[in-house]
């Protein structure tokens, strides 16, 4: 049988849900930090791209137009909320000081491996996680937690791949660094 | 390539892409061999992306995905 337009773009959006809707929805959660604001982030966002399909056409890969549209509802979802800075467009992209300060953090203290590997170490990642600013939480969930390329997640968020590296070399050492402090209360003098 | 440790931060992440030609990554590779500082980042770094690559990933609620399904009806 062949398909009217009208239901491709439902029939596409379906399958998507059931590929993708769980990377979609763990990636709003990342960003929003908030159960209800992440749902809500994923439900319009395919509302959106069903109401808007035309504009996918000729976007070679839906997962990575889902994100993007995702995350422009995350980040409209913080904003409305107004407790979150700096947002994407206030996010200063020159090395300063700070970065510098940041690479000369002392390296991890080493724990045991059960502890290095273990659910503390991963629970202590995702509340470090929450202290990144939204942008770097996009960037390093995207880049380190979902596995996609720099070039995939220069798409996403409609940067170039080398200003996505930047952010992602500032999130990595700060994530380091807050990550040093719980290894530091893991390992014996 | 001059290789200073600030700078050698930075690269590691373009390193680890891919986006270095031989002759930036063997110089890479030689300052991390020889400086204790760069080479305890660079495994940190590697843990950090180990511990993400485990970490799990929350799965979509089923009430959300009932919600979604009825909107794209
Ligand atoms: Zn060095």
């Amino acid at each position: 049988m062949t398909r009217t337009s009208a239901e491709e773009p439902r029939a596409l959006l379906f399958r998507a849900l059931d590929e993708h809707g769980d990377r979609l929805y763990a990636f709003a959660l990342r960003m929003t930090r908030d159960p209800d604001l992440a749902a809500d982030a994923v439900q319009e966002a395919f509302a959106s791209a069903l109401h808007k399909f035309d504009a996918f056409r000729g976007e070679s890969n839906i997962a990575t137009w889902l994100h993007r549209i995702v995350y422009t509802k995350a980040i409209d979802l913080i904003r409305q909320r107004g407790k979150e800075s700096p947002l994407p467009e206030e996010e200063d992209m020159d090395f300063g000081p700070d970065d510098e300060r940041l690479a000369r953090t002392p390296a991890w203290a080493r724990p045991p491996d059960e502890i290095l590997w273990g659910r503390q170490t991963k629970e202590a990642l995702e509340t470090a996680m929450k202290q990144l600013t939204p942008l770097q939480r996009a960037v390093f969930t995207l880049r380190e937690v979902d596995g996609m390329s720099t070039d995939e997640v220069a798409s996403v968020l409609g940067m170039e791949p080398g200003t996505v590296r930047v952010h992602l070399h500032r999130s990595r050492l700060r994530l380091r660094a807050l990550l040093s402090d719980h290894f530091k209360g893991a390992v014996r003098p | 390539m001059t290789c200073d440790c600030d700078e050698l931060g930075r690269r590691l992440t373009e390193l680890r892409d891919g986006a270095l030609g031989e002759s930036d990554c063997a110089a890479i590779q030689h300052h991390l061999d020889e400086c204790q500082s760069c080479g305890a980042l660079h495994k940190d770094l590697e843990d950090l992306a180990q511990l993400c690559r485990e970490s799990e990933r929350p799965r979509m609620p089923l009430a959300v995905r009932r919600r979604i399904e009825q909107a794209l009806k």
